[in-house]
Formats: structure tokens, sequence, C-alpha cells
């Protein structure tokens, strides 16, 4: 473990490779790394390619419509923005919600968290370790051997299933149109799995876009819809009638809860048949892969989640806190309030400050758009060929906590909820690393497992199974809390603008599935003030800053060795398995009151 | 009347304003106005409601049909309206030359803009004695066309336009109004249009019957009786 | 190419009888609204007809259509990409990226000019020289008409390429347009909301893969099938709405009873979309049957027209925001009180000048 790295102890003389589009993402992201004569990256640069300037149209709108906008800030995580947005904008009226509306939104996030973890896995990360065309060689007996001895609960596993799912795969390729896997990096030495693995990731490729569909059909039960579900201030809307006249016109009825536990239990049933089981696979295929750990074993920070008892941060599953400089064996405490804690820089960033070493918490936040590329950068302003990191080069800034660049996700959670000794990750994390040691014959230690590519892959699928879990429990507390006579969804004594104070503050904070996720508002005269997100791929992807500190995924791609520089499948691989999330928002308004622009991307 | 017919209209201001009676409203003029001032009666609290409804009614929903029924009365007085509208317009065509007032201002006379700054004028207190008019006066009239008439085209159009969304695509509704949707942007800047336009014509009717009263009282020619009976009649012999 | 699939192929090696094929034609026929004769012809065009090419682009966008898109369950989306279309660009899926991304696109537009349907997610920023969106170094807007040009015809996917959406509600800081200002000279099929139905998506390509032509458009270039009708016409409340039901304040027992949504804010009356009839994930429910009233997501403009829960639009006049009826009630108090102002002058004037005549008519006699 090398302690963390500053920009100027970079090696830029290498050769330069260019990734523009980063695919399998959200949004749109550019990657440039310099690799040394060994092929070994010394040098990375991330920059985030679009900007859309949501938080200046939220500028003087009404509070309560704020989640709709933030909402559409990301398609993919759908629904994180806004259950922050309405608790930012709960936290500044002091509404307090109904707890049947706090189980509801816990469960939409949970949901949330699974199926995206599962999209991210299957649909946006798999293609980095596993090689459909490979599976062209595989014999189908095989790899129903292989399934199960992987998952030897997992029904679906016979021979016949793998020699349809090749005959159909044999049929696509030799067509000639190879759609999506058109170009891909298939004879690359950096693929390893067996042909029998490969087939059977495959298989499991297709069954996750099937099942994806239905897990989030919870969202479609409490929020209507699904991507953008519909989220409510003071509550949620979906009214609970059980056992009343109309019953079966409501929301939430019998046949509604039904059709949520048996979404939930499909879940399950596939988490723990299908995604556990292949991501320990995979682990095992690339034992000797262990890079891309950057600042995962350094700075880790977590806002905390899935509160027990509402108001009770210390009743959080995964708790908040954060790591700094490799301690793992203290977890500081977080205060999302204090302008001393968490800053955003933009010396990096295509953004203007009028003093640009200093940092400004949300709150005060005040920003200004300003497109200019540095002397070294080769190409034009509308053709970069090159980008100059030594200048501004993203459209995202750079946020810090107490000066440092931390990384934030499941991996951030999950180190952080067992640092502070939270006994089911605790468990589930040393269960996957003895079956880890077991399958390979090494004997790797807990931190440089975790902190890798792999450990970020790893720590989302437990994190996938963890709330999976425990949406089981959320919808039994649902269902005790109903049968005791609490039928309430929403808090409505404060909707009327006439009831909210003059001028307020609030934040609002979640753990969103690509981490921790704040959003700081101020509002004035029943209209938003100001509004300012910063998301978790502003943490992630964020550029250096003044004092040289390097981001996560710049961070994470260093020192990782690369088979053929000209594709980049090691650098997708460790980029990917952030996630990330590039849609972006803008912030507004300076002290005095003009127009200034603030940027988040996510 | 026929002696009035055989004069220009220059003449008759001249000779008839004496205190006599004069025919101007003729009876499909005086039927047409009593039917718009209940249809647009109508249309405007109908309006109102369809926009805010009044608190929900109890029971089963097969028992009640209240919006029904204030959508029903909206577009059955819409549609009365309309016809009248058009029928006044036919009007202005076959009938006298005072049916014409509404659709034609006449302001290539000299004349005409040297009676409208007197009415401005007098309206303002800064005139002490009215002019005689056997028709509207000129501000009148001014207001009945740009006010009035263009309101009222304005509600029509935009009235069927929204009206369209429930006949549907291909609806003759649709095919006549359908292009002003997206003209306006969409369905609820429709809406929003239609909606101003109900307070745009409050306001005429406001005034409308403000200035109807008030003539009555103060000018020197009979004004709410008249769109009763037909007939105007002037309060003294003295020339305008 | 004569070694590529046809539907119909495809369909028969995933065991698929050819009972149920045809079945399945006439389930897509009657889905989309056509008659039993039309079986055939779908039948006829997916035993015959390779794959379509695809390119799919994403602009200033949240990714949020093809999240939709990957949600469609008739067709299941894995037979769409594998089967039906070949997708030969699309950032979220695709298996390549930076240079052999670009490589695949300009393969495809120069293996199939004139015949790939474009599909655009998203829409250009025009600020900035079009550098509030960058691909491949290079502004997005670049991209998009370069990709335009050999393309057969161009689906605009939800509101942002249709309409513009969320980044060009007011004050659109980075001038974000929808695609058909810079495409001019290629029928937009546009399917907006935000994001569209996963199987009105699905629908529409399938359409147009199966007659080999666009479907037929309103005035506002959206497919009729599915945005003939606005939400309310359809709505499983409505009979509540037409009874003078209302839910007053949220959860009160009228929302609990599933009454209109129409006076807190549905936008349903003023949208057109088939949430009501097609419904979302696979007719699970819709927005209004959870509770929630339609913020009219598939509407130009639908950002600006006021709180999503308010019953009239707000108007923007002089910078100040006030609802119509607050306008015209100002408006109307304001001449109302004029008009008893001019009335009283009036009346005193009136007073003033009989006791004038009668004191001159004294006089005189």
């Amino acid at each position: 473990m090398s302690s963390i790295l500053n920009a100027s102890q970079l090696d830029a003389s290498g050769r330069r490779i260019v990734v523009d589009p980063v695919t399998r993402i959200e949004g749109h992201m550019r990657c440039e790394v310099n690799v040394d004569e060994q092929n070994v990256i010394r040098n990375a640069v991330s920059t985030g390619t679009m900007w859309r300037g949501l938080e200046v149209i939220l500028k003087g709108r009404d509070p309560r419509d704020a989640w709709a906008f933030v909402e559409r800030i990301c398609g993919v995580c759908t629904g994180t923005h806004a259950l922050t947005s309405v608790r930012a904008v709960e936290d500044a009226l002091g509404i307090d919600i109904p707890y049947n509306a706090h189980l509801i939104r816990d469960l939409m996030d949970k949901t949330l968290q699974v199926q995206d973890h599962i999209v991210h896995f299957y649909h946006l990360h798999a293609l980095d370790w596993v090689n459909p065309v490979n599976a062209l060689k595989a014999d189908p007996r095989k790899a129903s051997e292989l399934q199960k001895l992987v998952s030897p609960s997992n029904p679906k596993s016979s021979p016949g299933y793998f020699s349809d799912l090749q005959n159909r795969l044999k049929k696509f390729v030799s067509g000639g149109q190879l759609g999506i896997f058109a170009n891909g990096y298939w004879e690359n030495p950096a693929y390893k799995l067996s042909p029998e693995a490969d087939l059977m990731a495959v298989a499991h490729y297709l069954e996750a876009l099937d099942i994806q569909k239905d897990i989030v059909k919870i969202h479609t039960i409490f929020g209507g819809k699904n991507p953008h579900p519909n989220y409510l201030v003071g509550g949620v809307a979906c009214a609970i009638n059980l056992n009343d006249t109309g019953s079966a016109g409501a929301p939430v009825n019998m046949t509604s809860l039904n059709f949520v536990l048996q979404r939930i239990k499909e879940a399950q049933v596939f988490v723990d048949q299908v995604y556990i089981p292949d991501v320990l696979a995979i682990a095992g295929a690339y034992k000797d892969w262990l890079h891309g750990g950057g600042l995962a074993s350094q700075n880790l920070l977590s806002f905390g989640t899935y509160t027990q008892v509402p108001g009770d941060k210390s009743t959080d599953l995964l708790p908040a806190g954060a790591i700094v400089n490799g301690n793992w064996d203290e977890v500081l405490p977080v205060d999302v309030r204090d302008p001393e804690q968490i800053q955003e820089f933009v010396s990096h960033s295509w953004y203007r400050y009028a003093d640009e070493t200093q940092g400004l918490h949300p709150w005060d936040g005040v920003t200004e758009p300003h497109f200019e590329l540095g002397a070294n950068t080769l190409g034009s302003r509308t053709n970069i060929e090159q980008i100059d990191e030594g200048h501004k080069y993203s459209w995202i800034k750079a946020p810090r906590w107490r000066g440092h660049a931390m990384e934030v996700g499941p991996l951030a959670r999950y180190i952080v909820a067992y640092c502070s000794g939270r006994e089911y990750v605790q468990e589930q994390v040393d269960r996957s690393l003895s079956a880890f040691n077991q399958n390979t014959g090494l004997n790797v230690g807990l931190k440089p497992f975790l902190a890798s590519t792999l450990g970020r892959t790893l720590a989302r699928a437990l994190e996938c199974q963890y709330c999976a879990d425990t949406m089981e429990d959320d919808w039994h507390a649902l269902v005790n809390n109903i049968r005791n006579g609490d039928s309430s969804t929403a808090n409505v004594d404060k909707w009327d603008p006439s009831t909210w104070p003059k001028e307020s503050r609030g934040v609002g904070i979640n753990e969103a599935p690509r981490g921790a996720l704040g959003h700081w508002i101020k509002i004035k005269d029943g209209k938003i003030d100001s509004y300012q997100a910063v998301v978790p791929t502003t943490w992630n992807a964020s550029p250096r800053d003044h004092k040289g500190n390097i981001g996560p995924y710049e961070s994470a791609l260093l020192n990782t060795p690369m088979e053929r520089p000209d594709e980049p499948v090691e650098i997708l691989r460790t980029l990917h398995s952030f996630d990330p999330c590039l849609a972006c928002s803008t912030h507004v308004m300076s002290p005095e009151g003009q127009e200034i622009i603030q940027v988040k991307i996510r | 009347m026929a002696l009035e017919k055989n004069l220009t209209p220059e003449d008759s201001h001249e000779r008839v304003r004496r205190q006599t009676a004069v025919y101007v409203y003729e009876a499909p003029v005086r039927l047409w106005h009593w039917i718009t001032a209940f249809g647009v009666l109508t249309l405007v609290i109908t309006g109102f409601l369809i926009g805010r409804p009044p608190p929900s009614v109890s029971g089963e929903a097969i028992d009640h049909y209240l919006m029904g029924y204030i959508r029903f009365a909206h577009f059955a007085a819409a549609y009365v309206v309309t016809l009248a509208f058009i029928g006044r317009i036919y009007w202005a065509f076959v009938g006298n030359h005072h049916s014409r007032e509404l659709f034609l201002v006449p302001i290539h006379r000299k004349r005409w803009w040297g009676e409208l700054w007197h009415e401005i004028r007098w309206y303002l207190f800064l005139e002490r004695t009215p002019r005689k008019y056997i028709g509207h006066n000129p501000l009148g009239q001014l207001i009945m066309f740009g006010v009035f008439v263009v309101g009222m085209v304005f509600m029509i159009i935009t009235g069927f336009a929204l009206y369209s969304e429930g006949t549907g695509v291909g609806s003759w509704q649709d095919q006549l109004f359908g292009w002003v949707i997206p003209l306006f942007g969409q369905s609820q800047d429709v809406h929003t249009w239609h909606r101003l336009g109900m307070w745009f014509m409050v306001i005429f009717v406001l005034t409308h019957v403000y200035v109807a009263v008030r003539e009555d009282i103060m000018s020197r020619q009979s004004m709410t009786s008249t769109m009763l009976s037909g007939w105007r009649l002037f309060k003294d012999d003295r020339p305008d | 190419m004569s070694n590529t699939e046809t539907f119909y192929q495809v369909m028969r090696r995933q065991g698929i009888t050819r009972r149920s094929f045809m079945k399945y034609c006439s389930l897509t026929a009657a889905a989309l609204g056509l008659g039993p004769a039309y079986a055939l012809q779908i039948a006829h065009a997916m035993e015959t007809k390779q794959r379509t090419p695809v390119i799919w682009l994403n602009g200033l966008e949240c990714t949020c259509c093809s999240e939709s898109f990957i949600r469609s369950a008739h067709p299941l989306v894995k037979d769409v990409v594998l089967s039906m279309i070949s997708l030969d660009y699309n950032e979220l899926l695709m298996a390549s990226a930076g240079h052999q991304a670009q490589a695949a696109l300009e393969a495809s537009m120069e293996n199939h000019w004139g015949q790939y349907i474009l599909a655009v997610e998203g829409n250009p920023p025009l600020n900035e020289d079009g550098m509030f969106c960058i691909s491949g170094g290079k502004p997005f807007v670049e991209k998009l008409k370069k990709s335009a040009e050999g393309a057969k015809a161009v689906i605009a996917w939800g509101s942002c390429a249709s309409w513009g959406c969320v980044q060009a509600a007011r004050p659109n800081p980075t001038q974000a347009v929808p695609i058909d200002k810079v495409i001019t000279d290629k029928p937009v099929i546009k399917v907006p909301g935000c994001p569209p139905i996963a199987e009105v998506m699905t629908g529409v390509i399938t359409y147009m893969l199966t007659f080999d032509r666009i479907p037929e458009l309103d005035r506002q270039r959206r497919p009729k099938m599915f945005y003939s009708q606005r939400i309310h016409d359809k709505c499983y409340r409505r009979a509540h709405f037409d009874a003078g039901q209302f839910v007053e304040r949220w959860d009160d027992d009228n929302a609990r009873k599933g009454y209109c949504l129409y006076k807190v804010g549905c936008k349903g009356p003023t949208t057109y979309n088939a949430c009501s009839t097609v419904r979302w994930n696979e007719g699970i429910s819709f927005p209004i049957q959870s509770g929630h009233g339609c913020i009219g997501c598939s509407e130009d403009g639908f950002w600006d027209h006021g709180s999503f829960y308010d019953r009239l639009t707000n108007v923007n006049l002089f910078g100040i925001e006030k609802n119509a009826d607050r306008v015209g009630m100002a408006a109307a108090g304001v001449v109302g009180t004029a008009i008893a102002a001019h009335a009283a002058v009036s009346a005193i004037k009136q007073t003033t000048q009989r006791k004038k005549k009668e004191a001159e008519q004294e006089r005189n006699s």
C-alpha cells in the first residue's frame, strides 16, 4: 500500500492514450493516461465532458417542485436525487414525515440500489471481465458443471440451457452484425475467463436484463413509473387503503403489497444465486489483478444511510463516517453543515473563483463557468486531441473533505461500516475474503483485497445483497405499522407556503448507488434562493486541486499495467468499478445576488 | 325608418337627433345581445368552476355527474354563443347600418376621431355635456370592436381548440382549430390563455354594464331600454 | 449478408413454434391498433428482413431514455438488441470505447448509408461553441449533424430530444435545443416523455421495422398511435372527475379512495401520452394510480408551466409569476374599483349639475 501520490510526483513523459468517449457509463467522460515502457499507467487524467446547468434553472422555483428537476440529474440512479431533494426541503422547513413514508422511501431507495447494482455489474461492467466471443468455444456440458459448482442452488444450469444460448450467440456473431459487441477487445489477453465461465456470464447478462425490469416495478407501485418515479415533500403520494371502500383503486392495497413482497423475494434469489457467485467466480479468475485501489485504501467518505429509527443517524444500517490517510482504525465523524468540512475547489475545473486557492462550502458556493484550455493542449478549442491537465480540464469540480480527496461509493460505505463494527457487513466481507482465498489458494489480507477494482465490484454486490435482504424487513415493518392502526403517508401541515418561514436553509443527504450525495438548499419567500448538489461522481471523478491532490478515478488508474495500451480494457475496468455517472447540474447565486453559475457533475 | 334609410349617416346626424325615437337595434340584434349576455354569464361561471372545481361531493361516483354537468353547460353555452355570433355576423350584412358598427370602425373619418376625443374627455369629466348618438358613441364602438369582438373571436378559437382535444384527432373541431395548440406551445398554454381571456371578458362585462347604466342616467339618450325595445329616445332637442 | 437471420429464424431458433409465432404477430398487430389482416404482413416482414442498423446517440441528457428502453417487456429488450435491430452504436451498452467506439460508429454509417435509423437521446447545447457537451474532443452537435446525414429516419427519444426538457427550462444556460432545430432535412419522429414508456419506445421501433415506414405522425410530429389522446381521456379515475370528487389534500380520505387528482395539480388533462392506457413497467401502474398527479413530462416546456401542484398555470408577465386567476382577479378588481370611483365622481357631478340647473331655472322663473 503506497501512500497517496501528489500530482507533482506523476510522470507524464510516456506515451499518451486517449479514451473519449468512455462508454458504458452515464453521461459523457474522457480519460487520458500516460504509460511507461512497460505499459504501466504513470499519469491519469479524467475529464467530465458535459454540463447542463440544472441548478441555475432551479432558482426562483417552488421548493416542492425541486425533486422533479434534480431527479433529472440522472436517469440511471433515478429517484435518489429526488429523495435527497425532498429531504433537503423537509430539513429547511422542519417537516417530519410519517413512519410509513419513511419505510416506503427506504423500500424505493433500496429497490434502486438493488436494480442499479445489477444493471451496473452485468450491463455496464461485465464486458470488462467477460468475453462473449470466447463463449462460442465453450462446452455447454462443462458450463453446466461450472454453474452447478459456483451456485448449486441455481436451477438454470442444464447443458441444454447453455447450448441453446450458445447457438443463439453463434447465429448472432456469424450474422456479421455484431451490434453492441462490435469492435470489442475480444483478442486482448486481458480477458482471463474460461470459455465456459464466459458462456455462463453471458447467460446471466441476459437474465439480468430480464430481472432488473421486474425488480424496479416496486418503484412503479409506490412512485407510478420508472425511470423517474414521483416523490412528495412531506411524505409519499401513494396513500394506503387496505380495507376500506375504494381500496382496489388506491395506490397501496393488499395486492400491491403482495406484488412488492414477491419482487423482493425474486431479487433476493437472483442476488444469492447469480450475482454474488458470479462476482466471486470472476474475482477468482482475476486473482492476480488486484489493481485499481487508489484512494480506497486511504481516504473514504460515507454520509450513512438506511436509518432505522427516523431522526437518529446512529441507527443507520450503513453508518456515516470518514477515514483518512489509510487509518482504518479510526472512523471520523462527518458534519455536512460544517463549512470547514466539505469544500469545493475549481483550480482545475472549468469555473472561476475570485481566489482559486480557497474552497467553498456548498451553502456559500460561488462559481462561474469558464471554459478555457491550457497552453499545452493539443488540437483546438472545439477539437481537443490532448488535454492539458496543468490547467483547467474538466466540467467537474473538486470537492474535498477537510482538504482530502475522498473516495465514495459502495466500497467506501462498506469499509466505513466494517471499521465501525457493523456485524452484518463484517460477516459478509469476511465470508467473501475467505471464499476468495480458498478458491485461489492465496492468502490476501483484508486491505489489499477490498482496496482494489475487484473490491469495489464486490462491495457493490454485497451491498446489493444487504439491501435485498433488509427490504423484506422494511416490508414487514410497514405491514406491522399499518396493523397497529397507522395508515398515514403524508404530513401536510406545512404544505402551504404561507406556513413557511421567510428564509430558511436545509440539507438533504443520502447514500446514492454511487456514493455520498448531498443537496443544500436555501429558501426565501417561498422560492428557491439557491440549490446546490454535491454528487458522488463529483467526489470520485474530481480533477486535481490547487495543492495537487488527485481524485479517486485518477488515483485508481495509476500503476496499473496494460496488456495493449491501444485497447483500454484495464482503464475501463477500473473506471467502471466506480460506476461513473456524469450527468450534471449547476449552482447559482453569489451572495450579492448576481447570477453566478456553479456546476456539479455526478 | 324609411326616411332614415334614404339618408347618409352624415345627414342623419344633423336631422334626427331631436327629442324623438329612432329605431336602432333590430329584433335579431336584440335577441343576439341577450342570448350572448346570458351565454357569456354561463360560460364565465362554468369556466371558473372548471378551473377551480367546487368542494368534492360525497358518495359513489356513479351517483354524481357534477363536473360533467358543469362542463356540459359550458360546452352547450359555447355552441349557443358561437352560433349566435355567426348569426350576428350574418346580420351585419343584411341588417341596418347600425348592425355593422361592431365590426367596422370608421377610423378613416375625421369626424369620428373628433367625437372619440370628445368622448374620452367626457369620461375624464373634462366635458360638461355629452353628445348625442344614435348607435354607439365612438369610444363605445372602439371598445365593442377591440375588446368584445376581438375577445369573442379569441375565446371561440381557443375554446374550440381545447374542445377538439376531447373530440379527438380528425374531428372537425380538430381540423379547424387543432393548429392553435402547437401555436401556443402546448395544451396547458391554451388553457391559460383561455382563462386569461375569460377574465378579459369579465372586465368587459363589468365596464359594459356600468357604462350602459351610467349613460342611461347621464347621457342624452336612452341605453338599456334601447336594447329591449330597439328604439333610442333622446332626452332633449338641443343640437349636438 | 445472406447469413443474417430474419426475425422468424430468430424466433424459431428460440424454440418458438410457427403457431406461437403467428400468435405473436397478431398480438403485435393488436398492440399497434391494427386489424388482424396486418398479422400476416407482420409475419411476412419478420420472416424476410435483416436486422436494421440503429445508431443511438446521447447528448445532454440523464440516460433515463436508455434506462426506460431496457425496461421493455414486450418485446424483451434482449430480443430487440439481439434479434430485431443491430444496435451498432450506443454508449450505454456497447463494449468498445474511445477510438474503437468511434470506429464502430463510422463503420456502421459507411456500410449502411441511407439505411440506418438514427435514435437520439438528449439534445445539443449551442452555447460555448457546443462545448457544454463534448464527445471525442469535439462538440456533440457536430457528431449529431454528421450522423443524421446518412440516416433513413431520425427518432427523437424523450422530451430532451423532442422539446429540450430540463436543461432547456428557463433560463436555458447552455442553450440546449431540440434536435429538429439542427436536423432540418430529415423526418424527425418525436417520442416525448421523461422518459417515454418502454413499450412505447420498442413499439415505435417495431412498427418501423415491421412496416418499413415511419408511423403516422400528428402536428407535433409524434406518433399518433401513442400520443393522440390525453392521459385524462383514458384515466381510470375519470369517473371521479366527472362526478366532482377530488383529492383535496395529500393523504386525505379521498386520496385513499382513489379520487381524481385534478385539484392537487394533475396535468393529465393537458398531457398527450399513453400512461393511462399502456401504463408503466409492463402495465403495473402509472403516476396517477400511484397517487401522484401527472407532471406532464411529455409536453413541450412542461418545466415552465408553474408548480406541478397547481391546477392553473403561472403566467410570467413582466417577470412576476402569478397564476391566471390571480392576474384576472387582480385586473377585474382594479377595473371594478376604477368603475366604483368613476361612478362616485359621476354621481357627484350629476348632483352638482342638477343643482346648478335647478338654481338656473329658479333664477329664470
